[in-house]
């Protein structure tokens, strides 16, 4: 009895319309927190927070750089276990929400990296370092890539799920061998110059903003995902009657020009 | 927590890495919010395309069927 | 038990049959391998110093190009003329029949660009200490490709444009071996102890053996289901 009440919100969470509804009643909500913790964030960051000693004013590319670097990586993790979800359970909810987390990441990888050369210029004086960070972050925008093409390049929406879900796992258990592999490799090489790990200990007048602008990426990410995944369900319900009565509404709601 | 800059100006300029910054920022919110506001786009145009499908299948239904009885009329 | 080393063994001698039947197809890896470096030193420089410095590196990102070269028609034609269907009916326990294939693979292409090496060494003045260091990791090294070009060649096989894409999944699966290979013979003719990176390579090849079957034999179900 308990375990039959406790595997309930599993089934019903696999149902795309429960999420749709469900995730309906968040977003005001998300959008809310969300817009408000970034412009806390990046506010107190780029205006309150203080200077850097040696960096001066550059190192105020932290507030951005790091939140999203944080859920790139994050994000390749979660696109995996919703694959593998997937895979075991069948749970079609779990691919749509897979196949969501593909372009988000890779376009927080791209965030990351972005954010990360044009603080190497003032800082370091160029724009690309071999550093073992950087690259592994390359490496895992490649991979977000791979998945996204491969999720691309099936006829059938199902065989696209599969394999796009089986090269995520497969790169779960790459991800901290690449990184490691990358760091023995770069430690071999590393040229005295450049140090990236700078600042073992932050001020808090720091670390406060930088705290919020972390949880404003999980928020942003959050809100993201709902919405990437709830165009995916009316894709896919299309034919279902509740996606078309909520079409009629839409249209009644916001009459043809 | 006191504002870092004399004016706003200073903090558009930060002491020379404002370059740096804004455009880092810029991009970052620009990608972000691109991020939100596709899934938008294409939520909505689905809904749409959903309704103009339902609603030519129902007037090809409705011709059928005034076709159908003016046939009877005969 | 006999049943399963039926399957390892019995697609082992059918794959190193159908590859001798198709000697020049086989040949082709170990071809580009021996094109591509003289290539190099028209490219970069032919003098010995600069070449030698390279060599570890650039003979590494070759024997991975030729691997990934010959990786795309690892399942194809079994795919096209329906042999996949029966191995993957047969009772044999498929990742094991799959390991067969791969072995079989690594036979034909990577053990041929092993043994090839030390001249190709030779013709990019690599120096004498870095050649026995070469071999040794690019025995273990292209084992590894072929087990994780594998996974990719098993995703993208019922795909036409497979071949593309399958660098794009692959390759940066590849890395952590080439960062290890090329370390072993650059370690090796700095003079420092070889051993170490060779063992990662090995660990790698171990960690390979056992999980890519799985994810190979993963990838042909989906496959044969659509």
């Amino acid at each position: 009895m308990a375990s039959a009440r406790n595997w309930n919100w599993f089934h019903r969470m696999g149902s795309p319309r429960w999420f749709y509804e469900t995730t309906g009643r968040w977003l005001p909500w998300l959008w809310v927190l969300t817009i408000s913790l970034v412009l806390t964030g990046l506010v107190w960051g780029l205006a309150f927070a203080p200077q850097d000693a040696k960096q001066g004013n550059s190192f105020r590319i932290i507030y951005l750089h790091v939140p999203a670097s944080f859920l790139a990586l994050a994000g390749y993790y979660l696109m995996a276990i919703a694959g593998a979800i997937g895979l075991i359970w069948k749970m079609k909810l779990s691919y749509m929400v897979m196949k969501s987390a593909a372009p988000i990441g890779a376009a927080l990888t791209f965030i990351a990296l972005f954010t990360g050369a044009v603080w190497g210029k003032p800082t370091w004086g160029t724009y690309w370092v071999w550093d073992a960070r950087i690259t592994s972050m390359l490496i895992l925008l490649f991979l977000y890539l791979g998945v996204l093409a491969l999720q691309y390049a099936f006829h059938s929406q199902e065989a696209g799920n599969k394999a796009s879900a089986i090269l995520a796992l497969v790169g779960t258990v790459n991800i901290p061998i690449i990184y490691k592999s990358v760091d023995w490799w770069y430690t071999l090489h590393q040229s005295a110059t450049i140090k990236l790990t700078s600042a073992p200990s932050m001020h808090p007048d720091m670390f406060q903003p930088l705290l919020v602008v972390i949880v404003a990426m999980y928020s942003f990410y959050g809100l993201a995902l709902i919405l990437y995944t709830r165009v995916e369900i009316l894709q896919r319900e299309r034919k279902a009657g509740w996606v078309r009565e909520l079409a009629r509404q839409a249209e009644t709601q916001e009459p043809a020009k | 927590m006191t504002f870092q800059f004399e004016s706003l100006q200073q903090m558009w300029d930060m002491a020379g890495h404002g370059p740096y910054v804004w455009t880092a920022i810029l991009v970052s919110l620009f990608v972000m919010g691109w991020l939100l506001v596709r899934p938008l786009q294409q939520h909505s145009a689905i809904l749409k395309t959903i309704s103009q499908q339902l609603r030519q299948r129902e007037q090809c239904q409705k011709e059928h069927q005034s076709a159908n009885t003016s046939e009877e009329d005969k | 038990m006999i049943a399963t080393s039926v399957g390892f063994s019995g697609y082992l001698k059918r794959d190193l049959l159908l590859a001798y039947r198709r000697r020049g197809e086989a040949a082709s890896p170990l071809i580009f391998f021996l094109l591509v470096s003289t290539l190099i030193p028209l490219g970069v420089s032919p003098d010995s110093a600069r070449l030698a410095e390279l060599a570890p590196g650039i003979i590494w990102v070759m024997a991975l190009l030729a691997t990934l070269l010959s990786t795309e028609s690892l399942f194809a034609s079994d795919y096209q003329d329906g042999s996949l269907e029966q191995m993957l009916i047969s009772p044999q326990l498929l990742a094991l029949t799959v390991l067969g294939k791969v072995t079989a693979h690594w036979l034909v292409s990577g053990l041929p660009l092993t043994l090839v090496s030390p001249v190709i060494g030779i013709m990019l003045s690599l120096p004498g200490e870095g050649t026995v260091p070469m071999m040794a990791s690019l025995a273990l090294g292209t084992a590894c490709l072929s087990l994780i070009g594998a996974v990719g060649a098993a995703l993208t096989v019922s795909l036409r444009k497979g071949g593309l894409l399958l660098s794009v999944l692959v390759i940066p699966l590849y890395m952590p071996v080439i960062i290890f290979g090329s370390a072993a013979v650059q370690a090796a003719i700095d003079g420092l102890n070889w051993l170490g990176p060779l063992a990662i390579l090995g660990a790698m090849l171990s960690g390979a053996i056992a999980l890519c079957p799985l994810a190979i034999a993963g990838a042909l179900r989906l496959v044969s289901n659509n």
